[in-house]
């Protein structure tokens, strides 16, 4: 066990995003509230990004860019996970917006932006 | 290289460009380039599943000649391919079974963003059936589910609203699971590509490492796919979104939707992890337990159900427990009963959903099941082609449904006695529950109405409905009398599927 | 000459779809192509026995799974049934239901049942049997709504209830068929492979029990019986014959084919299945009498006859022994006649009366002598007094039973025989009496006479003289069934 606690604060990094993504799920799960969700949502992305990047992160080297000079792949940290970041950046923010875009569409027609209200109340609508 | 192995990625990324165009063309121009485009990628996979066949392999894509583990690629073999065609080919019919009320339900001006999505929605399934890179499947996965919330929302009502809000939800949470997985394996293994990876993990198994945490992935996946694809308990947002969206909608949801996301979970059990790891995690032994859970759930909710197509949905429901049934029988033989009812169902729900949409014509728009009586009557080929998919769903011999019940009956003899007694239990109660509820509604369907209502409304045939039609009933007949084909050719691609 | 075996099977639905495409409204029209329709199926169906031999693949579904038509003495005797009684059905209809609605549905739905019967009873293997016995369901059950009231919905729901759980436990038996034998095809004493099943003798028997529960749901099997007195007594007259009389003897045939053809009578001897089968067979026997005896609506309680009597028939198949093989299958050939007349008597009476209440048949038989004469003589063979039918099947029964050498049911069989013949007696006879001699306090000198016409009489005449030709000279078919127990058992 102490090993383990030992683990988790080595990968700091890590373990923060583990605990932000149970946040992000967990408050996009249980919380009534549309505007709460999304940004459970986002925090959950925004944790697996901090996993990514916190795997290509090798400590003292510098960022992909390469310029000018030979290109030492010893010199720069490892590019993959941030172009998976910044793939999962531009997913995150469609959905995000998709869900926005549907949360106005909510309000403007329910009133509210308790989704357990507004299923209630569409539930009463003939189809 | 041939000309043909080109295909697989023409189609992926043509798809992409067929939506855009669609977004900039008006609705009667965007519907003909978009069936057009869906007729013309059939026929792709179609040369693609014979190239597959005549040369007995699978073959692999690099996107810009870059090798492993650095480049980008596709894989396609015979299962592939044969799922690729059926796919588009389903899409297409039913696209035009629906055509009527996709225009009648849409809001004007809007409707050529409608076949945006389903380009959309045709390009992420290719993707995900060929890719074999996890990373990229993530990234379809998320494009399949943006696009298919926007098929629920064509019919602005109150319902498609609220539907479309908590599948996107739930979706999301599905999503999120499985993409904590692939960055988790990622961070493990260092690769995305699939037979990296699988290189990888089985020398972590072999010696022994990490291997709770790689449990812990592959129930990730399990868990994020199983929400994705309705699996019960995950499948509260599925009657609602399918049963308020517009017949098309509802056909491809059911039909194509949920099958993209399991056949990645098929492809992760067997290219990164292998049959014989995920048999010794016992992972499958829940997914066994959820899809006999779903069969039973989904029918008694189907039972109780007076709308048509919320019934048509939880019987969806209870047809994708078969799938997870299959897959958790721990053999290879479950997996090509999975692949079969994938196949299978894919054939017969779209046709009832598209039935559906008739017999809601000839019946003022009304589809609670009072309100269908007779409905049959005043739309033959609708009701013909109702029956047909009852009889599938029931399972009898000569339609689709029996030969799926059938190779689950030859998985399931393979597995132990438990769940041999208990996939044969669920399947009689299962088949027993369906024609509970669907034997009804054919009768139903054949009886005048005792008030005369809608007495002289008669369908009129579009070519548009009655080609999809005829074309699902021959596609389904052809399935049951022919399976011998299909399950040969599934079994072939299983093989290549693999390491 | 195999093209010979599609021709009773596909006649029927060719009638049907005719009368689909052309329903004939007048009368007389309808009754002349029915009558003629079921008589040339009756001569196809004969022509078939007499002449083809082989077997005949159709369809090719899946490997090794073919829909394969064959024919053999199990399949003449059966499907000579089923067209003669169909015929006699048929005629009787015509006058019973002369003036009820939609009769078109009705005839269209009679012809598509008797084309799928023919096909469970020509079918060669499993597949085709059990594609026969679903769309045997299938089609008969708008007959069975065919009234469309409450009760008939609830009936004909039960019954496609039971009978699609039942022909899923069959299929179950089917799967355990494919994978452990040497394919589905029927041949005397079994198909097993011993080198398959060894090591999964429980699972197979297991598989075999719920095949004949299931198959046996048909024809009123305990536990499943409950459909029959639901769905029977709500059908019109000349459908409760059949779904009594016939369509019962189909899932009796579906049973047959599974334990002789299949699994074989020496893999199941001595078995618990043996046992729990016969238990079942002797706890219907005397439920379906005792539940008869007790109820009051004429035609649930012949339906509860049924349950009864089908059980003697599944008891003297459970025996696995040749007699008591031939009395079951002379037991169907009788049963089947008896019962057929009963309903028909029991149709021309309510019909004609207006009463359903046994109580209110008193003095029913000075309106009716000649209905109510061939009811009598009916109900003495189904008792099994002799010379009549049921006294020769009943007879081979007891004997087959105690000659089996099965303990505790070798003589407990005969014993509740003789019980449930009490019984029958019990629930038979009292009508009977009633109906001839109701006492002194009616006054029977007026009554007018309410004889049914040439069209019900005429069958009813059949059957009762096919009642005691039986009777008196079992020998035929005695041996006929004696010379398949042969190879059988």
């Amino acid at each position: 066990m102490p090993g383990l606690v030992q683990h988790l604060f080595t990968n700091y990094y890590e373990t923060a995003a583990v605990v932000l993504f149970g946040i992000g799920f967990t408050t996009l799960l249980m919380h009534r509230n549309l505007l709460k969700k999304i940004i459970g949502f986002n925090f959950m992305d925004s944790a697996i990004y901090l996993y990514l990047a916190s795997k290509g992160y090798i400590a003292g080297r510098l960022a992909p860019i390469v310029s000018g000079e030979n290109a030492d792949p010893a010199r720069y940290i490892n590019p993959i996970p941030t172009g998976l970041v910044l793939t999962g950046i531009v997913v995150s923010v469609s959905v995000t917006a998709f869900l926005l875009a549907l949360t106005c569409r909510l309000y403007d027609r329910f009133h509210t932006l308790d989704i357990d209200e507004i299923t209630r109340l569409a539930r009463k609508e003939q189809v | 290289m041939a000309l043909v192995q080109n295909f697989p990625f023409i189609t992926i990324v043509f798809s992409l460009t067929c939506g855009v165009l669609c977004a900039v063309l008006p609705g009667r121009g965007a519907k003909r380039l978009c069936l057009g485009w869906l007729a013309l990628t059939t026929a792709m996979s179609g040369a693609v599943l014979r190239f597959t066949l005549t040369t007995d392999g699978s073959f692999l894509y690099r996107m810009g000649k870059w090798g492993a583990p650095f480049g980008n690629e596709l894989r396609v073999g015979v299962l592939e391919a044969l799922m690729a065609t059926a796919f588009s080919g389903v899409m297409l019919l039913s696209l035009l079974g629906g055509m009527r009320h996709i225009f009648a339900d849409c809001e004007p001006g809007k409707v050529n963003l409608y076949f945006t999505m389903c380009a959309l929605l045709m390009s992420s399934l290719f993707a995900l059936i060929y890719t074999n890179d996890l990373f990229t499947a993530y990234v379809f996965v998320e494009i399949n589910t943006i696009a298919s919330c926007a098929l629920v929302m064509l019919r602005s009502s109150d319902r498609t609203l609220v539907a479309t809000t908590r599948y996107l939800i739930m979706s999301l949470l599905g999503s999120g699971l499985f993409l904590l997985g692939i960055v988790t394996l990622y961070g493990i293994t260092g690769e995305l590509l699939l037979e990296s990876i699988a290189e990888k993990v089985q020398a972590l198994f072999a010696a022994g490492q990490y291997s709770l945490p790689l449990t812990v992935i592959i129930g990730f996946f399990s868990v994020g796919l199983a929400v994705k694809s309705a699996l019960f308990p995950f499948h509260s947002w599925l009657p609602d979104a399918h049963g308020s969206a517009t017949p098309s909608s509802s056909a491809i949801l059911s039909g194509l939707v949920l099958k993209g996301y399991i056949i990645v979970l098929i492809k992760i059990f067997y290219r990164v992890f292998g049959l014989e790891i995920i048999v010794s995690e016992q992972v499958s032994r829940f997914l066994l337990l959820f899809g006999v859970l779903a069969m039973l759930v989904g029918s008694v909710n189907a039972l109780r159900e007076r709308d048509l197509k919320r019934l048509l949905a939880y019987s969806s429901v209870a047809q994708v427990g078969y799938i997870y049934v299959g897959i958790g029988l721990h053999s290879e033989l479950g997996m090509v009963a999975a692949c079969v009812q994938i196949l299978a169902h894919a054939l017969t729900k779209p046709m009832l959903f598209i039935c559906a949409g008739g017999f809601m014509d000839v019946s003022g728009g009304h589809k609670d099941l009072a309100a269908i009586t007779g409905a049959g009557l005043r739309d033959p080929l609708g009701g013909a082609a109702f029956s047909v998919g009852a009889l599938s769903m029931m399972g009898i011999p000569f339609f689709a449904g029996f030969v799926t019940k059938l190779e689950l009956a030859r998985g399931a003899l393979e597995a132990g006695p438990v769940t041999l007694g208990i996939t044969f239990a669920a399947l009689a109660v299962s088949t027993l529950l369906n024609a509970l509820y669907y034997i009804p509604i054919v009768f139903n369907l054949y009886t005048r109405p005792r008030d005369g209502a809608w007495a002289g409304v008669r369908q009129r045939y579009h070519w548009e409905y009655a080609a999809a039609l005829a074309a699902f009933i021959a596609l389904n007949l052809g399935f049951g009398m022919g399976s011998d084909w299909v399950v040969g050719a599934i079994r072939r691609g299983l093989a290549l599927f693999g390491m | 000459m195999g093209f010979l075996l599609l021709l009773p099977i596909l006649f029927p639905l060719a009638a049907a779809l005719a009368l689909c495409l052309r329903p004939l409204r007048a009368q007389r029209r309808r009754r002349a192509f029915t009558v003629a329709a079921l008589a040339l199926e009756l001569g196809l169906t004969a022509l078939c026995a007499a002449l083809a031999g082989g077997t005949l693949p159709l369809l090719p579904l899946a490997e090794g799974l073919c829909v394969t038509f064959g024919i053999d003495g199990l399949g003449r005797i059966f499907s000579l049934l089923v067209a003669f009684m169909w015929l006699l059905s048929g005629v009787f209809t015509q006058e019973y239901m002369a003036d009820r609605e939609h009769l078109g549905r009705y005839h269209v739905f009679l012809f598509l049942t008797e084309g799928a019967l023919m096909c469970l009873c020509l079918a060669a293997n499993y597949l085709t049997l059990y594609l026969g016995f679903e769309l045997m369901t299938l089609c008969s059950l708008p007959l069975a709504l065919h009234t469309q009231t409450g009760p008939a919905r609830r009936g004909g729901y039960k019954y496609l209830f039971y009978s699609v759980f039942g022909a899923c436990l069959g299929l179950l038996g089917f799967y355990t068929v494919h994978t452990y034998g040497r394919g589905t095809a029927f041949a005397p004493g079994g198909v097993l492979d011993p080198a398959k099943v060894a090591g999964h003798e429980g699972f197979v028997a297991a598989a075999a029990f719920l095949a004949v529960v299931g198959f046996g749901a048909k024809a009123g099997l305990f536990p499943l019986h409950a459909w029959l007195p639901a769905a029977h007594p709500e059908a019109p007259a000349g459908a409760s014959a059949l779904l009594s009389g016939v369509i019962t003897k189909g899932g009796v045939l579906c049973v047959i084919r599974v334990v002789y053809y299949q699994f074989g009578a020496a893999f199941l001897r001595g078995t618990w299945v043996q046992y729990a089968w016969l238990a079942l067979a002797l706890v219907t026997v005397l439920l379906g009498s005792m539940l008869a005896y007790q109820e009051k609506l004429f035609k649930k309680r012949l339906a509860y006859s049924t349950v009864s009597q089908a059980a003697y028939i599944l008891f003297g198949l459970a025996l696995l022994q040749p007699t008591a093989f031939a009395g079951a299958i002379l037991h169907v050939v009788v049963h089947s006649a008896i019962k057929d007349g009963l309903f028909f008597t029991a149709g021309a009476v309510i019909e004609k009366t207006g009463q359903t209440d046994v109580r209110a048949l008193r003095g029913v038989g000075r309106a009716m002598p000649f209905t109510m004469g061939c009811y009598t003589v009916l109900s003495l063979g189904l008792i099994g007094i002799p010379p009549l039918g049921g006294f020769a099947s009943k007879w081979l029964l007891a004997e087959g039973s105690l000659a089996s050498g099965i303990p505790v049911f070798g003589w407990l069989g005969p014993a509740v025989l003789l019980v449930s013949a009490l019984l029958t007696a019990g629930y038979l006879f009292p009508i009977t009496v009633s109906a001839f001699l109701p006492g002194a306090d009616l006054d029977g000198t007026s009554a007018p006479p309410l004889e049914p016409g040439p069209w019900i009489t005429l069958p009813l005449a059949v059957l009762t003289a096919l009642t005691v030709l039986t009777g008196l000279f079992p020998g035929p078919l005695a041996d006929a069934a004696a010379a398949i127990a042969a190879a059988l058992c």
